[in-house]
């Protein structure tokens, strides 16, 4: 019997392994800081070999033209050319020189990977942009992103005052005897010494340490502890519970789980997206059956959506963040005064499989009408119909490159009418038999990948919002 | 050794068991012949005409398609009139059991206006916005399915409008907007993408 009881155990601990290896595996990503913007690529792996989209990794630094001839792919970026040859290492840039990847070069689909190892090698060739890879913490920095910080114990009252170069948000979590500042967005490295003791009767010691996506600050503190941001978000300050910091412009940071979005008074980009969760309130939409209402999964995916891109570097808002009405109208006019480029409606449906893309169902602009001719509200969205049309492909074009089964149309489907920017609507149905797959994790965090693949793809295509 | 009255309890429970048996049967007969009973369809008047061919455009749920098909039916003359039957006998394909996109209980249409060679109503019933299933495809293929019915068989159709037991609707489901006129080309350029 024990022994019975042991085997399982066995069984069950090797399968919750195997299990947490896939699913590592699965959500290995790299990112990437660059000057202008950051974003995550996803990693992958093949013969044991970290690979990265050549592609995907380049496309937000510049304008990258690719053709395929043959087995090889031929590469302009900024101007500048280079050529690489499936299962080959060596590779050609510039004035004919040869250089060799760390491992072979891969085309899968018609799309160009290379080592993760080899990139920097390559960014510095083909970009002419010095780059760094830090392995244990899958991030790459291009040019001259990376942000050090300097740490100063100052007292009465005993403070830890760490200063930035530039702005952070990082994600506080408070706990006894600690405090972790968790630095997922920002190029944080270390200022050189990574443990540093401190003896003082607030502070015991401070450690950096690089984790997978970004980089961990732990203070070891000795009483109840608070943290502030100031300055701006260049100033974050720990100091004891009972006495908050007395430095001008200071805010109390929010503490939060790691996971949890961070808060801070650094002002927001201009967004890129604008994401509506359709429906909302009493006006349900679909009821896929009495726990699971299309108005609750789509603000599901719009988070989920949010979460991706934000996770890509791109700036999003939503219509809606909670269960509130909105008629069309609003929606249109919360798109058209966002200053966003891209409006995506985000629709979900029991009836049928995979994810359909709608653009807008009004008539092209008239030959003698312009963009800035005036326009009914009805027809608001004519002069945009093209770059919307270029979103809806993307998408299509991501969704079918990643298996999902896709269509696209156009539709009468209020607001696309009465938007003014590029505008969207995508409505996703299950994979499979049941519409509760709708609410799975990980049909969402399929589903949201691939829509922030495609919008981030978009980034310099659909031109400024007006 | 069992008793005399044990052997008897036991014949009877015996013949009980063959019993239920045989009724379990009946009742699943029952129950699939009742399957087989046509649900019930919308009441039209009887039409008076020779018999011609029209052609459907039947949606399909599976594929998201529009096909043509040709079914024979008896036509009167007046174009209102030869609208409402071919909307009806498209209604009516839809509410069989076998429907490649089924509509709710009752739906039918009251009346097809054509306005001018140009320009059609449909005045649906309440049943058939009220029981539609809800999500932007199953509704697009519904309108699409019936403009494009209609213009094949008004080929001058140049826009189409819907009401909803004589009342302008904002959306048939929730979705798709049916409050003004549909352009039919448009309608046309864009079920082409969905097949």
């Amino acid at each position: 019997m024990l022994r019975a009881e042991s085997i399982f155990v066995r069984v069950a601990t090797l399968l919750l392994f195997l299990l947490a290896v896939g699913l590592a595996a699965e959500t290995r990503r790299v990112v990437v800081y660059a000057p202008k913007t950051n974003y995550q690529l996803d990693i992958l792996v093949r013969d044991g070999v970290d690979y990265l989209g050549l592609t995907d990794l380049l496309e937000p630094l510049g304008h990258v033209e690719s053709r395929l001839e043959d087995n090889k792919l031929k590469l302009s970026f900024n101007g500048g050319e280079a050529e690489f040859q499936d299962g080959k290492r060596q590779y050609r840039v510039r004035a004919n020189a040869r250089l060799d990847l760390a491992a072979n070069f891969l085309l899968v689909n018609g799309r160009g990977y290379v080592p993760v190892v080899s990139v920097t090698q390559l960014l510095s060739r083909i970009a002419v942009q010095p780059a760094e890879f830090h392995d244990g913490s899958c991030r790459l920095f291009i040019g001259s992103t990376k942000i050090s910080y300097s740490a100063e114990l100052r007292h009465d009252p005993s403070r830890l005052v760490l200063s930035f170069p530039a702005p952070v948000k990082p994600s506080t979590l408070v706990e006894k005897g600690r405090v972790h500042l968790l630095f997922h967005r920002e190029p944080v490295v270390s200022s050189g010494a990574d443990k540093v003791s401190y003896g003082d009767s607030f502070l015991l010691s401070t450690s950096f340490a690089e984790i997978p996506g970004g980089a961990e600050f732990i203070a070891t503190v000795q009483q109840p502890a608070t943290v502030s941001i100031g300055d701006g978000g260049r100033t974050v300050i720990i100091s004891p519970a009972t006495q908050p910091p007395s430095a001008p412009g200071t805010v109390p940071a929010p503490t939060a789980s790691p996971a949890a979005q961070p808060h801070s008074p650094v002002p927001r980009p201009r967004p890129f997206v604008i994401l509506d969760a359709a429906h909302g309130g009493s006006e349900t939409g679909s009821v896929f059956s009495p726990t699971l209402i299309e108005k609750e999964i789509n603000l599901m995916l719009a988070r989920q959506l949010q979460k991706e891109l934000e996770s890509r570097g791109i700036s999003v808002v939503l219509t809606r963040v909670a269960d509130n009405p909105l008629t069309g109208d609003q929606r249109a006019i919360a798109a058209n005064t966002s200053h966003s480029s891209l409006y995506i409606a985000i629709h979900s449906s029991a009836s049928g499989h995979g994810v359909r893309v709608y653009t807008s169902m009004v008539p092209a602009l008239q030959p003698r009408q312009t963009r800035r001719s005036f326009l009914p509200w009805e027809l608001a969205q004519s002069p945009h119909l093209d770059q919307s049309r270029i979103a809806a492909s993307a998408i299509a074009a991501e969704c079918a490159y990643r298996g999902l089964p896709v269509r696209s149309s156009a539709a009468p489907l209020r607001p696309l009418n009465n938007v003014t920017i590029a505008a969207v609507a995508v409505e996703v149905a299950p994979l499979g038999a049941s519409a509760d797959e709708l609410a799975a994790p990980e049909f969402q965090q399929r589903i949201a990948a691939t829509l922030a693949t495609s919008i981030a793809s978009l980034r310099g295509k659909l031109g400024a919002a007006q | 050794m069992i008793s005399r009255k044990l052997q008897y309890v036991i014949a009877a429970l015996t013949v009980a068991i063959f019993v239920l048996c045989f009724y379990l049967v009946h009742l699943k007969r029952k129950a699939e012949s009742m399957g087989d009973e046509p649900v019930p369809q919308a009441m039209t008047a009887p039409i008076s005409g020779p018999a011609e061919e029209i052609t459907l455009y039947v949606a399909n749920d599976e594929d998201a398609s529009l096909l043509p098909v040709s079914v024979s039916s008896a036509m009167p003359l007046d174009p209102g009139e030869r609208g409402r039957i071919v909307i009806h006998t498209l209604i009516t394909r839809y509410l069989r059991n076998d429907s490649p996109h089924p509509l709710g209980a009752g739906a039918d249409v009251h009346d097809v206006y054509l306005l001018d060679p140009a320009s059609a109503v449909v005045n649906l019933n309440a049943a058939f916005a009220d029981s539609h299933r809800s999500g932007v495809e199953v509704e697009q293929l519904t309108v699409f399915s019936i403009v494009r019915t209609l213009k094949a068989q008004f080929p001058g159709l140049s826009r189409v409008r819907f009401l909803i037991e004589g009342k302008t609707r904002e959306t048939l489901a929730g979705h798709i907007d049916i409050s003004g006129w549909l352009d039919v080309a448009m309608v046309a350029d864009a079920s082409g993408e969905l097949k």
